[in-house]
């Protein structure tokens, strides 16, 4: 046998085991799912003529909103000054930032649940302020979801602007300085600036986490989680509506798939 | 730093010590709550009591969960090092065509929402029951992101890694296989550690797939605690959490120790 003959059957064999289990697991599977979503009644136009799934919609867009602008909020800092921290602690401190993501969500929403409910220290808070009715309680608000999807979803902008923040030479800023400018002229004009990229996307990475996100809403949320992959494992296990649940699945990967792509191209430029 | 001691500076700090709080602090009370001495859960606890752990290891439920999810974990991780690493050694070390595309396909559900991936798998086995429910629907649904998970870790690490060292070995009488055991493998080990933590964490923490496709005998441990989450405020779920939280610190503390060997 010629040697590139040779050559390309080990590497049909190599690749052989995860074209089999992507071919029969995700290729047909995603082929299927959108099939389904064209059988029987109309699904899509009953998805988008409905006020009450438009609402679903548009409440997953808002919490990826929320929870995007929460994260870049408390985020940004925190990725800023491990960034340009020069301590040996530093490292230890990005360890503990990312330490929440080697536990599973179920167990950090159940954290915000123990907080959120009736009795819990923050719904005793807010009844204590006086500006919530007495039995007031953070499960089941819309409130309640971004604050512990943010913090479920926070060390992963983090990362992002960390490694940004990294990259940014330093020199730049101290010559704005050197130039007049004042600390906070220079960060907004070099720093934010030049982390502009990583900022976006970060932003982009959470809004499509926080848009599909399902364990901490169904938590937090409750029985009135009116969010998209909610509503998706109702209509799959509960209502058994398979055609309606393809089709919200299909138009859930619409969303995720075109902010890829977005973000693909971002990253692609900032390459070249 | 210049730049930190105005008070921009201050206001950078402040915003970050509430991030770090609000990182960190429910996960202490969650620990803290899981020794409180009361019949509810109560933080900040009262009184100082295991009992919830005894319950906790008590509970057949949870015990069950624990070792399928730490049996689903290790099969993933095992399955998507070889699946992955396969597809990455092709995808690095040989030209075809269609590579660019192939590689963009394999890494494509790392940005789908698994839920989405949940569903269709659930329908697919719907029409085509060619695995039983349960353990062997759970361990193929999670090589889908496992298999991306080993890719996205070994690509990068398999391209530093310069062939010719690998060519030298050959032209001084190794065997192609000989040469890739003895010469690259050794410097693929770091990656490969590090690809099987992640498919194995990604594993024992994943709760949608496996809410789709496990089955009552074989619930995972998420799976377990979310149900049970959802139930009522029980404090056994705080000290099942706890031994979460603290197992997942442990593993945290190995990999930093392995890495910085």
């Amino acid at each position: 046998m010629p040697a590139s003959a040779r050559r390309g059957l080990i590497a049909a064999g190599l690749l052989a085991p995860a074209a089999l289990v992507f071919a029969l697991l995700f290729l047909w599977p995603q082929f299927g799912l959108f099939l389904q979503s064209l059988e029987g009644p109309p699904t899509y136009s009953r998805f988008l003529g409905d006020g009450y799934y438009l609402g679903v919609l548009g409440n997953s867009l808002l919490l990826g909103v929320c929870v995007t602008l929460v994260t870049l909020v408390l985020g940004f800092p925190l990725a800023f000054l491990l960034a340009r921290a020069e301590t040996r602690w530093a490292g230890l401190l990005l360890l503990l930032t990312t330490f929440p993501l080697w536990v599973s969500a179920v167990v950090r929403s159940f954290a915000w649940m123990v907080l959120f409910f009736r009795s819990g220290v923050a719904s005793r808070l807010l009844q204590g302020s006086g500006l919530v009715p007495p039995d007031f309680q953070l499960i089941g608000t819309f409130a309640g979801v971004v604050i512990a999807l943010a913090q479920v979803l926070l060390p992963i902008m983090i990362v992002t602007l960390y490694a940004v923040i990294r990259g940014i030479d330093r020199d730049l800023e101290h010559a704005a300085m050197n130039l007049g400018a004042s600390p906070a002229v220079a960060l907004w004009l070099v720093t934010l600036r030049l982390a502009r990229g990583g900022v976006l996307a970060g932003s982009l990475l959470v809004f499509s986490l926080s848009v599909s996100a399902f364990a901490t809403p169904s938590m937090i949320g409750g029985a009135r989680a009116h969010f998209m992959a909610v509503t998706i494992y109702e209509q799959t296990l509960e209502l058994l509506d398979w055609p309606f649940a393809a089709a919200i699945a299909a138009i859930l990967l619409v969303i995720s798939l075109s902010v890829a792509l977005t973000y693909g191209r971002l990253l692609g430029e900032r390459a070249r | 730093m210049t730049s930190l001691r105005s008070p921009l500076g201050w206001v950078l700090r402040a915003l970050a010590l509430l991030g770090f709080i609000y990182l960190l602090g429910p996960l202490l009370v969650i620990v803290a709550a899981s020794f409180s001495d009361t019949g509810y859960l109560a933080f900040p606890p009262q009184g100082f009591s295991l009992r919830w752990y005894q319950a906790a290891l008590a509970d057949a439920r949870y015990l069950n969960g624990f070792f399928v999810s730490l049996r689903l974990a290790a099969m993933v991780a095992a399955l998507s090092l070889l699946v992955g690493t396969a597809a990455a050694v092709a995808l690095t070390r040989f030209a075809f065509p269609g590579s660019v595309l192939l590689e963009a396909l394999f890494l494509s559900p790392l940005v789908l929402p698994a839920l989405v991936l949940a569903v269709a798998l659930t329908l697919f086995f719907a029409a085509n029951p060619i695995a039983p429910p349960g353990m062997t629907r759970l361990v193929v649904s999670h090589l889908l992101v496992g298999v991306p998970m080993v890719l996205r870790v070994m690509l990068p690490v398999l391209r530093r890694v310069d062939p010719a060292i690998e060519e030298a070995a050959r032209n001084l009488g190794a065997s192609p296989v000989k040469a890739f055991l003895l010469v690259t493998l050794p410097a693929l080990r770091p990656g490969l550690v590090a690809a099987a933590a992640l498919a194995f964490i990604f594993s024992f923490d994943e709760v949608e797939m496996a809410l789709f496709l496990g089955s009552v005998r074989d619930a995972p441990l998420t799976v377990v605690l979310y149900g049970a989450a959802q139930m009522q405020m029980d404090p056994t779920v705080a000290a099942v959490s706890s031994l979460l939280i603290l197992l997942a610190l442990l593993l945290m503390v190995a990999q930093q120790v392995y890495a910085n060997r």
